[in-house]
This record gives structure tokens, C-alpha cells and sequence, in this order.
């Protein structure tokens, strides 16, 4: 209740101050159709181009149930869903390549389409041909603003991956422990962290902290990179922040290595935590 | 002998018809509901499936979005679908055996044809199916026909994505075969249009009921697929019981199902999937008796049959075609009415000193369909369907070489009026015609027709 | 929910623009003169305050014990003994000139985490106008503003663990932005972004705009529980405008 004010609040508030300057806060099914003209309504992956008409009937078969016509994120199924369909018309998305605040790339949306979002309603969209998934990256852009006044973000550069050594997994654990990762995701990393119960997305909803020892795919990827890439730019919308100020490129891959091996499966990273018999970190520090 | 043949034909046949009453169609909108997601995201039209369809039903059901365990469901969601068809049809047949003016005639001057018309409903569908777990799927269909006399149409359950990999899959139990293009389906649904031919294809005076594609069947199938269903593979070993629980005809006999197809990406056109199936199958014609009468699950004398060809699926924008073609071989002994004295206890029975008829050689057919859509959109669509079996070889020497060719013709259009997350509606209209050579008590072919307007309806 | 977000917001831009229509009926008869004239005044809270209740903290032991001998309470309405009002932005929203509304100040605006808390609890700051948030913590926090979607300003989530840099950033429209801790829910503040000069009451409620040059203006007082007031100030030379608010407790 008292966040529900307190958000309203904002709201009301952010418009009396902005309303002198900012004509309308709310996004028009006129001025979507106007977009819709607009070279932001076109993507660019490698040698594909996508053209936003050209999704419209996939866009209407397969995504607007939960979308809706607007792309605001208020499909039909909108109301039973959690976490909630993407609200195209803000343009903030979860899995990015570029960093926490800018818009995705083109890539970026065209890998989340066949990747799905684990954990979320959002499948994986693979039997899509590379044009539909081109061609529906477009149409998700006619939607924001945003895509008309703002570029992508620049995507972050990943290092090449060293190769996992004893020092990087132990390292790791000590990034670890210094960021904190564990407030959320506990210090075990089974998402359980003392303010995980707490946790809310940006409209409010409570969401789960990822939970490594369960296993499964990120929100973002499987792969070493896609971890480094979620913790470096963030997941938007939601309580995970960017770290990038904070981890430099080096440590974020003994990160990764370490959160490896908090994960339930075989792998050199595990094997090396468990020969060096790192245990969990310790979560009770109070400080000086 | 000819006619009597004939005669056996023209019930066969008749009752093949009959049964395509039943839809036995498969669209869940429990999954639907399961997912929040429309019909049109996994039908082309409902019933027939796209890509994103047929990738969620060989993932067993799952979207493969960590979601799909039941667990995750509302405790008040129940995972059942209803679906029956009630419309208004007019039925027509050119030529019958006339049984009023005299009971068991064979006598080809008593052909008469028949027309009538009314309004009527199909059977009905009861389809659960989902996860138990997950990756273990299962699905139950008990179905009705139209007097309300229940079967199962389905009853199985599935391993998916064994050992983390979509290259195994395994289910145990009565199932819809993998074919490609599906009568389970099926986007017609008369009397004379409902069914592929192809499917159940039976050669005049031929007793083999067991190689029909399009029944559902009692076994156990591997399946795999890559990660974006691109590739598919599958085999399954089935009783050859055409579906029949309790094993009533062989002691011993086994059939196998095997489909391989793989799919194309053709630009903006879409994805297009080429592919093969074959059906290879060995069932009784030796049967204990008593009294004269066969006794179920005593057959042996096992004869092979055999049915194979390719399947395509290609996409032009708003414009698709089926294909599918079938090469079909009989044992001569099936061609020679031995195969299935249990349900035709007047058919022939391979029992001490029967020999086959001098002569008589393996009947052989060779057939195909085309079916094309216009997909307006995913509300609204067109369908047309041509289908030709031509025998190539006759069993009894001297027999017409086109008895029992069969043509058809289907044309109609589905308008859905809803399409949400949660139930689907069609509007179905629909008309067939049908003409199988010879079959006519005088030897002449026999025509049929069917014209049906109807509601579809499934929640 | 959206309907209602609907109407409530037509009436507030109707409000706004009969008010712009009268202070340009009104005319503007300030004295072109350079110079840094101001206005002061005090904003009060009349009725009885509302209760601030106690914060618990207990989801992070480090926070508990900074705030072992000062229990930490809310801050969404902090009042002193005589009802000063403490952290109300006010600004200019009628009577500056083009130039003086883009001009951007040099100085840099700072919150900091401190305590589990964000200090101060509400900062002001002018378009463009660059600010810092800083750490002061032995914990992870991150920094989570929500602008209003429309507004012109994008949200971001960033993490400050212990002795991390400070952030500096700004911001591109005018908004009162709701600012969070995800790791801390409690910790809630507000980066009230204006255009043109500003000044956030004290804990008396006390406030001075500075650098206004002589003339007749709007100035809005904003409040994150109780909304805005507006009242109209001249400001002559070498003589600060006053303009005094009071809100009513609700």
C-alpha cells in the first residue's frame, strides 16, 4: 500500500512538473502508427534487415496476447502473468548488451526472441525464420519514443575468457564477497539472500533473485559471457544493478568463474572450488 | 466371389466414412489457458499446428521456458479441453446396396442411391494433457462418437529431453503416429472430406485394417528433435492392433513407424519442411476357433504390410500446400480377405489346409494429397484438398485394375470469430466430394458428397 | 487504475495551463536588471504531523548497528517544533526568462548513502545540472531512480558496494524521480529535477532562492506527500521576494 502511494505519487508529481514542458506522458496509438514510417522502425543484424510492416501478422498471431495492441505490455494474459510482458512502449529491456540506462541493440532483442526468458511466460521464439525475428525487432521499435530521439547504447566490451585457474575461482569468491552479490543471491548463491523476500521490479512486483544452485539457464544466456554480461549492464526493470563502476574487467571473469562454481553441475570451475575448499562468504560483517 | 468381395467393400467403406464422423482433433485451449497464449501462436488454424506448435508438442508440451511443471499453475487450473462440432449436413451417396427391398442382396439391379440432410453433432473430445512433472508429459483423450460411446483416442505418457538432450524422448501408450501432416489435425472435417484418404487406404477385398497412419496406436516411440525443431526423427513399435486395446488379433505382432523430416528457412517466404515415413508391420492371419468363431489374441501366420512416402510442407507468404505421397504393399493373403476375422467373423480365416487362392499376388497402391491454404489471417482460412489413390497392382488376378481407386475432393473455409487465450470457435464450412471406382454392386463407381456448415467449438 | 492515472492527469495539465494563462494575462513587468536578487520564506505544516514510524532494518546487521542509538524513522514528512517543513523543493515554474531557465549551475548536488539512508532525503537539481550520488556505507547498495515513463528521463540500477566510487550523472527533464534501494527496500529518496533556480527547505522549513533577478514569478513549492502550492512573488531590486507556504497535514 504505502509503495503503491508512494509510486502514484511519483507519478502524479513527475507530470505537474513536467507537463509545462512535456506535451504528453502517455504514448498514442497515432503517434506509434506515425513510427511505424520512421527509419528507427527497421533493424540491422549483420547482413539481415528488418522491416517493422512486415511482422505485423506474426506480431498479431504470436505476440500481442501478452504485448497488447499498443506494446504496452497489456495483453489479454497480461493480468495473469508475473513477471509481467515487456511494455515496449518504455523501452527498457532486462537483457542488454549496452549498459544500464540505454537501449539494447538490435542483436540484442533478436537473441532474446529466440532465447526466451526463463523463468518469465516469454518462450523461446526459435522456429522463427532470421527475418521474422529481424522483422519483429523492427516492429518492437515502432512502439517507444525512445527509438526515435535516442542510439543504442554502446555495447560493453568483454575481454577474451582467461583460462580458470585456482587464483581466478578464489578471486572471484573475493569479488564476491566485496560487491555483495550475496545481499540478494545469497552466499551460497540459492537466491535466498536476506533481502531476496524484499525484492521488487519496477512495477512493483516482487521478484526472485537468481538462484545458481538450481541451475538453470540465466535470464540473459548460458553461456560465460552472458553471465558477464548480466552482472556488467544489469537487468533493467529489475532490482539486479549494473556493476560496471564497480568490477573491473579482469575480476568480472573470476566472477564468473566463481559463480560457475555455485552451480550444480560438473565443471572445472566446481572441481577447483571444491579442491581449494572455498566455503560460503561470510554474510555477518557488520562493518568498522 | 467378385461381388461378395464387392459387397465387403461397399460396408468397409461405408463405415470407414461413418467413423470419420468423429474429429478427434486436437487443439488445447487448456494449454492456452496453461500459457496465456492464443490458438494462433501453435495452429496455423486451429487444429492444425505451425512451427511454434509442433516445436511445443515435441518438447512435450512445454514451452522450455522453466514454467512448465505443473507446479507452477494456479491450483484451480485443470488442464481439460471440450471440443464437438454441431452443424447441419446433407449427405449423398449415388449408389447403395439396397438392403429394404431386399435384406442382403447381391444383386446389382437393386442399387439405389441416397440423399438426406440434417442437423447433427460430431463426437466429442474430452482432451487433458500437459506435464505431470517437469519433462514428463502426458495426454488422455477419451472420445466419444456421436451416440456417446466412449474410447480412448489417447492415453500416454512422455519422457522429454532425456539426459538434458531434445534427442530423447520417449512415450508409452496409445498415440497420434508422428506423422507431419496429422489427421489428427485436420482442418476438414464431413463425412466424406474428414479423413485422408491416403491414411486408411484399403484395397478393394482386402482385409488389412492395421497400416492406417491415421489411427492412433498402442506402442511405445522414441522421438528427437534439434533445439529449434528444425530436425526431427522418430520411430515407434506398436501392437498391430490399429489402435485396439486388448491386444485382440495376434499373438505376436508388431508394427514400426518411422519419420524423419527437416525444415528450411526460405527468406521472407518462411520455413519450408520436407520429409519421409514409412510404416512396416507384420499382423495374423491364423486364428484359433470356437465353434467357427476366431478367437481374439490367438492370431498367428503373421504377413508383412508396408506403407512409405514423403511429406512437404511449403510456405508462400499466406499461402501453404501439404504434401504427402504414400506407396502402399500388402501381403497377397491380406489382398485375398485374410488379415481380420475377429471383427468380420465372415471373412476368410488362414486356418489347417487353407491355401491362398492360385495366383493372388501382394495388392500394391500408390497415392497422394495436396492440401493448400490460404491463411487470410489466423482467423480466417481457405482449404482446398485433392487426393488420388490409384491401385498399381490388384491381388485376384483379372480384377478391374481401377477398383478401388479413390478420388477426393475437399473445399472450405474456417472463419474463427474469437480468437483469444482461452477457447477457440470456428465457423466450419465445408464440401467433399468423393468417387471410388467399381465399388457398386453392379461394378460401377461409387459417388458420395457431403456438405456441412457447423460451429467448432473447443474450451 | 490507468483511467483514473488518465484523469487525474488532464486536471493537472488543465490546472497548469489556466495558471500559464494567467501569469501571461498578468503580463511580465519585470525590471530587466542584472543582479541576484532572491526570494526567502519558511514553509510550515499546520494539523498534526503525520506519525513517522520506525524503520526495520534487520535484513542487514550493518545498517541495525549505525543506527543502534538514533532508531531510524521515515522521512516522507519531517516537521520541526514550530512546524518548519524540511524538504520541500521550490522552484521557479512562471516569470524566467528564457536564458535564465537554461542556464545550468556549476556546483554539483550530493546524496549520499549514509547509515542505510539516503542524505538528504530529497535533493534538487537543475536540468542537465550534474550531480553525485556517493557512499558512505560499509554495505552494497544500488541506486535505482524511476522516472515517470514519458517524462524524458531514463532510469537506471547501479550498485555502490563499500567504498565504491561516486556515481555522477544527470538528469534531462524536469521530475520529481522516485529514487530506491532494491537490496534495502526502505531506502527510498527523491532527486527532484527543475528547470531554472531551486532551493530545498531546511530543517525549519526555512528556504532562499538565489540568483533571481528582479521580477514578478510563480514559485511552486513541492512536497512529496502533500503535492505542490504555488504563489507569486516580485522580486525588486536589491529587495528579496518572500513567499511563505503551508500545507496542511491531511
Amino acid at each position: 500500500m504505502r509503495t503503491e502511494a508512494l509510486h502514484r505519487n511519483a507519478v502524479i508529481l513527475a507530470a505537474l512538473v513536467a507537463a509545462s514542458v512535456t506535451a504528453c506522458a502517455q504514448v498514442t496509438e497515432d503517434q506509434q502508427k506515425q513510427w511505424l514510417g520512421t527509419p528507427a522502425a527497421s533493424s540491422h543484424i549483420g547482413h539481415l534487415s528488418g522491416n517493422a510492416k512486415a511482422a505485423a501478422g506474426d506480431y498479431r498471431r504470436y505476440c500481442v496476447v501478452c504485448h497488447g495492441e499498443l506494446g504496452d505490455g497489456n495483453g489479454e494474459s497480461a493480468q495473469w502473468l508475473d513477471p509481467k510482458p515487456r511494455d515496449f512502449t518504455l523501452a527498457v529491456f532486462k537483457c542488454r548488451s549496452t549498459p544500464t540506462g540505454t537501449l539494447p541493440t538490435d542483436q540484442d532483442l533478436y537473441e532474446t526472441i529466440a532465447r526466451g526468458l526463463d523463468r518469465s511466460n516469454m518462450p523461446p521464439w526459435n522456429t522463427f525464420t532470421t527475418q521474422q525475428r529481424a522483422d519483429l525487432v523492427a516492429w518492437i521499435k515502432h512502439y517507444s519514443p525512445r527509438w526515435q530521439t535516442e542510439k543504442p547504447g554502446t555495447p560493453i566490451e568483454i575481454p577474451p575468457e582467461p583460462e580458470v585457474t585456482p587464483g581466478r575461482v578464489k578471486a572471484g569468491r573475493d569479488v564476491f564477497a566485496r560487491v555483495q552479490c550475496w545481499k540478494c543471491h545469497g552466499a551460497e548463491g540459492r537466491g535466498n539472500g536476506p533481502s531476496a523476500s524484499t525484492l521488487q521490479d519496477d512495477l512493483g512486483r516482487p521478484i526472485l533473485p537468481y538462484n545458481f544452485a538450481e541451475g538453470g539457464r540465466f535470464k540473459c544466456g548460458s553461456t560465460d559471457a552472458d553471465l558477464y554480461r548480466i552482472f556488467m549492464t544489469g537487468l533493467d526493470g529489475t532490482p539486479m544493478p549494473s556493476f560496471a563502476d564497480n568490477i573491473k574487467p579482469e575480476e568480472a571473469w573470476d566472477l564468473v568463474m566463481y559463480l560457475r562454481s555455485l552451480q550444480p553441475f560438473p565443471s572445472k570451475e566446481k572441481a577447483i572450488a571444491k579442491s581449494l575448499g572455498l566455503t560460503p562468504v561470510s554474510t555477518t560483517s557488520t562493518g568498522p | 466371389m467378385v461381388s461378395c468381395r464387392r459387397f465387403f467393400v461397399a460396408v468397409i467403406s461405408l463405415s470407414c466414412l461413418l467413423a470419420s464422423f468423429t474429429p478427434s482433433a486436437q487443439a488445447l485451449p487448456a494449454f492456452a489457458r496453461k500459457y496465456g497464449l492464443r490458438c494462433s501462436a501453435c495452429h496455423e488454424a486451429w487444429p492444425m499446428l505451425n512451427y511454434f506448435g509442433q516445436k511445443f508438442k515435441d518438447n512435450g508440451y512445454q514451452l522450455m521456458n522453466d514454467r512448465d511443471s505443473p507446479i507452477w499453475q494456479n491450483p484451480s487450473y485443470w488442464p481439460m479441453t471440450l471440443r464437438i462440432t454441431p452443424y447441419f449436413h446433407r449427405e449423398s451417396t449415388d449408389k447403395l446396396p439396397d438392403v429394404v427391398d431386399a435384406p442382403g442382396t447381391t444383386n446389382p439391379s437393386f442399387v439405389r442411391g441416397l440423399t438426406y440432410s440434417g442437423f447433427d453433432h460430431s463426437g466429442l473430445d474430452i482432451l487433458t494433457g500437459g506435464t505431470l512433472e517437469k519433462n514428463i508429459s502426458f495426454l488422455l483423450v477419451p472420445s466419444a462418437d456421436e451416440t456417446s460411446a466412449f474410447h480412448m483416442e489417447s492415453a500416454n505418457v512422455r519422457f522429454d529431453n532425456l539426459f538434458h538432450s531434445s534427442w530423447f524422448n520417449f512415450k508409452l501408450g496409445k498415440f497420434e503416429l508422428d506423422n507431419l501432416v496429422s489427421e489428427k489435425r485436420i482442418l476438414t472435417l464431413s463425412a466424406n472430406g474428414g479423413a485422408y484418404q491416403l491414411y486408411h487406404f484399403i484395397p478393394a477385398g482386402d482385409a488389412n485394417i492395421f497400416g492406417q497412419i491415421g489411427d492412433n496406436q498402442l506402442g511405445i516411440e522414441w522421438m528427437g528433435h534439434s533445439v529449434n525443431d528444425r530436425t526431427r526423427i522418430s520411430a515407434a513399435i506398436m501392437s498391430t492392433t490399429d489402435g485396439s486395446p486388448d491386444v485382440p488379433y495376434g499373438k505376436n505382432a508388431y508394427s514400426g513407424f518411422f519419420a524423419a523430416s527437416q525444415a528450411f528457412d526460405v527468406g521472407k517466404l518462411g520455413t519450408d519442411r520436407i520429409g519421409a515415413y514409412a510404416m512396416v508391420g507384420q499382423a495374423p492371419t491364423v486364428f484359433l476357433t470356437s465353434g467357427g468363431v476366431p478367437i481374439p489374441s490367438t492370431g498367428t501366420g503373421n504377413k508383412s504390410f508396408s506403407r512409405e512416402g514423403f511429406v512437404g510442407q511449403f510456405y508462400f507468404n499466406k499461402l501453404n500446400f501439404q504434401v504427402v505421397t504414400q506407396h502402399g504393399t500388402d501381403s497377397a493373403w491380406f489382398g485375398a480377405g485374410f488379415g481380420n476375422p475377429i471383427d468380420n467373423p465372415g471373412f476368410p480365416n488362414n486356418g489347417p489346409g487353407v491355401t491362398l487362392p492360385a495366383g493372388t499376388r501382394n495388392p500394391s497402391w500408390n497415392g497422394a494429397f495436396i492440401e493448400t491454404h490460404w491463411v487470410e489471417n489466423p482467423q480466417l482460412v481457405f482449404i482446398q484438398r485433392s487426393e488420388w489413390v490409384h491401385m498399381s497392382q490388384q491381388s485376384i488376378p483379372g480384377t478391374p485394375s481401377n477398383l478401388g481407386n479413390t478420388d477426393n475432393y475437399v473445399f472450405g473455409f474456417r472463419y474463427m470469430p474469437l480468437m483469444n487465450n482461452r477457447a477457440g470457435l470456428a465457423w466450419h464450412n465445408e464440401y467433399a466430394w468423393i468417387r471410388q471406382r467399381g465399388t457398386a454392386l453392379d461394378g460401377s463407381d461409387t459417388t458420395s458428397s457431403s456438405v456441412m456448415s457447423g460451429l467448432d467449438f473447443d474450451f | 487504475m490507468n483511467v483514473e492515472y488518465k484523469r487525474k492527469f488532464t486536471a493537472v495539465v488543465t490546472a497548469l495551463a489556466l495558471v500559464g494563462i494567467g501569469v501571461v494575462l498578468l503580463g511580465r513587468d519585470r525590471v530587466n536588471a542584472a543582479g541576484s536578487g532572491s526570494i526567502t520564506g519558511t514553509v510550515k505544516l499546520t494539523g498534526t504531523p503525520p506519525h513517522m514510524r520506525g524503520i526495520d532494518m534487520s535484513k542487514d546487521p550493518y545498517c541495525v548497528k549505525q543506527h543502534e542509538n538514533n532508531p531510524a524513522k521515515m522521512e516522507n514528512v519531517v516537521v520541526s517544533s514550530d512546524g518548519g517543513l524540511q524538504n520541500v523543493v521550490l522552484y521557479i515554474s512562471e516569470g524566467l526568462s528564457a536564458g535564465e531557465v537554461s542556464a545550468v549551475p556549476s556546483e554539483e548536488p550530493t546524496v549520499d548513502q549514509h547509515n542505510c539512508m539516503y542524505s538528504p532525503h530529497v535533493v534538487a537539481m537543475d536540468v542537465s545540472q550534474k550531480f553525485k550520488v556517493t557512499t558512505s556505507d560499509q554495505t552494497t547498495h544500488n541506486i535505482h531512480p524511476l522516472p515517470a515513463p514519458g517524462s524524458g528521463n531514463i532510469g537506471w540500477n547501479k550498485s555502490q558496494p563499500p567504498g565504491a566510487p561516486p556515481i555522477e550523472t544527470n538528469w534531462k527533464a524536469p521530475e520529481a524521480i522516485s529514487v530506491k534501494c532494491n537490496i534495502h527496500p526502505w531506502m527510498h529518496g527523491w532527486q527532484v529535477v527543475v528547470k531554472g533556480p531551486y532551493a530545498v527547505t531546511d530543517e525549519k522549513g526555512n528556504f532562499t532562492i538565489k540568483n533571481i533577478p528582479p521580477g514578478s514569478y510563480t514559485v511552486t513549492a513541492w512536497q512529496e506527500e502533500y503535492g505542490t502550492q504555488t504563489a507569486k512573488v516580485t522580486v525588486a531590486a536589491g529587495q528579496p521576494g518572500k513567499a511563505d507556504f503551508t500545507f496542511k497535514a491531511k
